[in-house]
């Protein structure tokens, strides 16, 4: 397992931990859920000030899974029971497996290896598909619109979001996500990739369903998208789900382009300006149609990520 | 124009189809027109482009009078011109302005559920405002409808 | 009971409808609209109405003259004052009675803060619709200053009760001219900020602009009124057409647009604020001295009249016959929703349908003012009807808890 320079000096204070420890409590499972429940409040709480609201307490968000966890969970008729019951677990399972490629409260991550960015970014996608056959496996008529727009958007953030990951991946050689964060410790590649930093964040919001690209669960036009029919268990799991991946989805762009991620203190201030950011785009814009989604990821995103590639790719081959 | 104008130039269009007409107040004009005529009528207003369809008011006049009269009001600036049609009470009937005025269609939905007045032609006779279970041949806004009549238990 | 399996898989030819109410996050009210979509794209759409019908037409022919005037100013919450005004200046002019020219100006001065309270509120929900939250949220905080001007002059927020046959309530003292003044100044201001950010504002335009047009023609022959109307380039405005009370003396100006899409109205509304700003200032300013009522008639002489005002949505239209005694022979309600409603399902087809929430919300749709009607109450499953006295019972029961 390989380190980045700060990250080894705290590591080096941290005692050896059980694995099953450090799986299930810290610094994966629990922590990471509680962590993400923090940060959909931070979010939440953000937004509102901003809106001129007085937005939710600090527990709210814990709050609102109690509360799912202790409902009923309906089932409706005419779906196929496996996956409606099935998918949130697969979807919360994803974002926690992804939670140990990433160095999260600046610890090593718990696994790495060569190419861990691919797996990553693919079970991060997991959640996303879920929420997209879960929404298709109902027959609610929202549902279905909502699965539809669900997918349609992930095909049009996740090809410029994973060029967005992957300029920080050549400049620094090698797929290994901590490898990129030693590397991003001596290089903030937010000046030198300024666009892959814009494109990996927005990206992120898509991938998070946030305004402006809260088509797929506009309430104003199908109540909640693909997740109308669910109802306790299964909802509060893809919203622990959302939270999980919401931290992940921060650790890693604050990873590559911030400076990495050395430390606890480094990861809250990185991941936390990260959300104010974020905060700050979902207060000022308004929702995309779901097809000006696509316009703009494809016309966009997606060119101005390879226009990045290519200029880094020329400057290579220049200074070579 | 002045209303007084505007008045007299729809009653230069509707020449041939008034019966009756009377001016209640100096902005107004009501024309009493043949149920037959109504459609004739409204073409020749809508052809001229005098005015728009506001409002079609339904009037019960009463068991005893055995009459009821659908109003069809007509703005145009400062003037309102009232089309009325006669109508018995037993079988009230209109003809439908639809192919001429698309947006009638929720005036006379009104009409018929309202007052039992048949909308012949009519694209869409649905209920507008009513429930679906409403009991059919009960017209609420009729004199002599009684609310209490309406007990439905279950 | 065992339901049938819903079926919305729709096979080839069939149609795939999405229904918006009677209760859906987009409607503030109760409404039923079936869009039939391809995809994202709306091919056909219906509506349903009547979910809040009480039966007021009816039930005025029960009551009199006075009663009446609480009755119908309840058939809308937002525009309560004009349902008020519509009805008094209807009898006023079948009792050939002439209202006193300071109760006149006042109530102009309600009319025109009820107009810039309904059109904020309007903006907010539009907001939201779109997306916007933001802006809903800041409109509607900056809206409460004149929900509080409406309190101070009248007492309550909602059904100002500011009219009487024959006159308004209350009057208004220079200290309360001037708070209204001072209310003004700061409503004014921001909405020059939020004209700013509807004509600027790149990603609202992108969902404004160009969406839902209605050509000056359409809107002539689908018989668009008020700002719908205004917002397509059609100079319909009742308070110019045919002014009333104080509109006589205080002009408001005609503000016309010609796109006909979303952003028209947008803009429309906006400026109309402005306006009622100014106009409000300049009754202040002139506000006539003397009485407020005059003596009413207990019987309205036998007749029949009609009664135009522009509400904030558009044209109100009542028709009121007079049998010569204390209670009406019929009272016609003719609200505003109702002629823009069809502009709604015309214009919905070939849209997407992340559009349709806007489109519908861009007439302003009222449908309180919309359905009128009846006197059955539900309880426990079961469909009775209450008298007046029962009502009253209940209601005097209900508040001693």
């Amino acid at each position: 397992m390989e380190l980045g320079p700060v990250a080894r000096v705290w590591h080096q204070g941290v005692p050896e931990m059980n694995p099953i420890v450090a799986l299930l409590i810290f610094p994966g499972g629990l922590f990471v859920l509680t962590l993400g429940l923090a940060y959909e409040w931070v979010d939440r709480k953000l937004l509102a000030r901003a809106q001129n609201r007085v937005g939710p307490r600090w527990f709210q968000p814990l709050a609102d899974v109690f509360k799912l966890l202790a409902k009923e969970e309906v089932i409706p008729n005419d779906v196929n029971p496996l996956l409606f019951v099935g998918l949130p677990i697969a979807a919360l399972a994803g974002a926690l497996t992804a939670a140990l490629y990433v160095p999260i409260f600046g610890l090593a991550p718990a696994y790495s290896f060569e190419g861990d960015l691919i797996v990553t970014v693919y079970l991060l996608s997991l959640l996303t598909l879920c929420m997209g056959l879960a929404g298709a496996n109902t027959l609610n008529r929202f549902a279905l619109v909502g699965a539809t727009r669900t997918l349609t958007q992930l095909f049009s953030y996740e090809a410029p979001f994973m060029l967005a990951l992957l300029a920080p991946a050549f400049v620094a050689q090698t797929w290994q996500i901590s490898a990129i964060n030693s590397y991003a410790s001596t290089h903030w590649l937010i000046v030198t990739q300024p666009i892959g930093f814009l494109v990996a964040l927005i990206g992120l919001m898509g991938k998070l369903e946030l305004p402006p690209f809260d088509a797929p669960e506009a309430e104003t036009e199908i109540v909640a998208g693909a997740m109308t029919e669910y109802s306790g268990r299964g909802l509060a799991l893809f919203r622990l789900g959302k939270g999980v991946e919401m931290v992940v989805g921060l650790t890693l762009v604050a990873a590559f382009y911030l400076g990495g991620i050395g430390g606890p203190l480094d990861f809250l201030l990185k991941t936390g300006a990260l959300l104010i950011a974020i905060v700050i785009i979902q207060a000022l814009m308004t929702r995309l149609r779901i097809e000006q989604t696509v316009g703009l990821w494809w016309r966009w995103g997606a060119l101005l990520v390879l226009v990045q590639l290519l200029l880094y790719i020329l400057w290579e081959v220049v200074t070579a | 124009m002045s209303a007084q104008e505007l008045l007299a130039s729809a009653r230069a269009l509707l020449d041939t189809f008034i019966s009756e007409h009377n001016t209640p107040e100096e902005d107004r004009l009501d024309v009493w027109i043949a149920a037959t005529n109504l459609p004739h009528a409204v073409r020749a207003l809508h052809n001229a482009g005098w005015g728009y369809l506001s409002a079609v008011t339904g009037l019960d006049l009463g068991p005893e009078a055995g009459q009821m009269e659908a109003l069809y009001h007509f703005c145009n600036g400062p003037a309102v011109l009232t089309l009325r049609v006669r109508l018995g009470r037993a079988t009230p009937s209109v003809p439908t302005l639809c192919s001429i005025i698309p947006s009638a269609g929720f005036f006379e939905r009104e009409l018929s559920e309202m007052f039992g007045i048949t909308v012949e032609g009519a694209p869409n006779t649905d209920h507008l405002y009513l429930p679906d279970d409403w009991p059919d041949g009960v017209y609420p806004l009729r004199k002599d409808f009684d609310p209490a009549s309406l007990q439905i238990s279950g | 009971m065992k339901q049938e399996p819903q079926k919305v898989i729709t096979k080839k030819g069939e149609r795939f409808i999405i229904p918006i109410g009677p209760q859906h996050p987009a409607l503030k009210e109760p409404g039923h609209f079936e869009f039939a979509v391809d995809g994202e794209t709306v091919t056909d759409a219906t509506v349903r109405l009547g979910y809040v019908h009480r039966g007021i037409e009816k039930g005025v022919e029960s009551r009199n003259w006075v009663q009446n005037l609480y009755m119908l100013e309840r058939i809308c919450g937002i525009c309560s004052h004009t349902h008020a005004m519509t009805y008094c200046l209807g009898v006023e002019k079948l009792a050939a009675v002439e209202v006193p020219e300071r109760a006149q100006v006042i109530r102009l001065i309600m009319a025109e803060l009820e107009r810039i309270h309904s059109h904020m509120l309007w903006l907010g929900v539009a907001a939201h619709e779109a997306g916007f939250d933001t802006l809903f949220m800041y409109t509607w905080r900056d809206r409460e200053t004149v929900m509080d001007l409406l309190e101070l002059l009248s007492g309550n927020r909602v059904n100002y009760s500011a009219n009487l046959l024959g006159g308004v309530k209350f009057d208004i003292s220079p200290e309360q001219a001037d708070k209204i003044r001072q209310g003004l100044a700061f409503l004014a201001e921001r909405n020059t900020h939020y004209l700013d950010v509807v004509m600027n504002d790149m990603l609202l335009l992108g969902r404004i602009r160009g969406v839902g047009v209605m050509t000056r023609e359409q809107a002539e022959k689908l018989g668009a009124i008020g700002p719908t109307a205004r917002a397509s380039g059609v100079a319909r405005d009742v308070r110019l057409d045919a002014p009333y009370g104080a509109y006589r003396t205080f002009k408001p100006k005609l503000i016309l647009e010609t796109a006909g899409d979303l952003e028209a109205r947008f803009i429309v509304r906006l400026r109309e604020i402005a306006d009622s700003c100014r106009l409000i200032n300049e009754a202040l300013d002139n506000l006539p001295s003397g009485d407020l009522t005059v003596r009413m008639p207990r019987r309205i002489k036998e007749g029949e009249t009609i009664s135009r005002v522009e509400a904030p949505r558009g044209e109100a239209f009542y028709f009121i016959k007079s049998n010569g005694s204390d209670i009406p022979e019929r009272i016609k309600v003719r609200t505003p929703t109702i002629c823009n409603m069809g502009s709604v399902l015309a214009l919905a087809k070939g849209h997407q349908l992340a559009d349709m929430p806007m489109i519908l919300v861009g007439i302003d749709p009222c449908f309180s003012c919309n359905d009128r009607m009846i006197t059955l109450r539900r309880s426990d499953g079961e469909a009775e009807t209450w008298s007046w006295g029962q009502l009253r019972e209940y209601g005097i029961k209900a508040y001693q808890r």
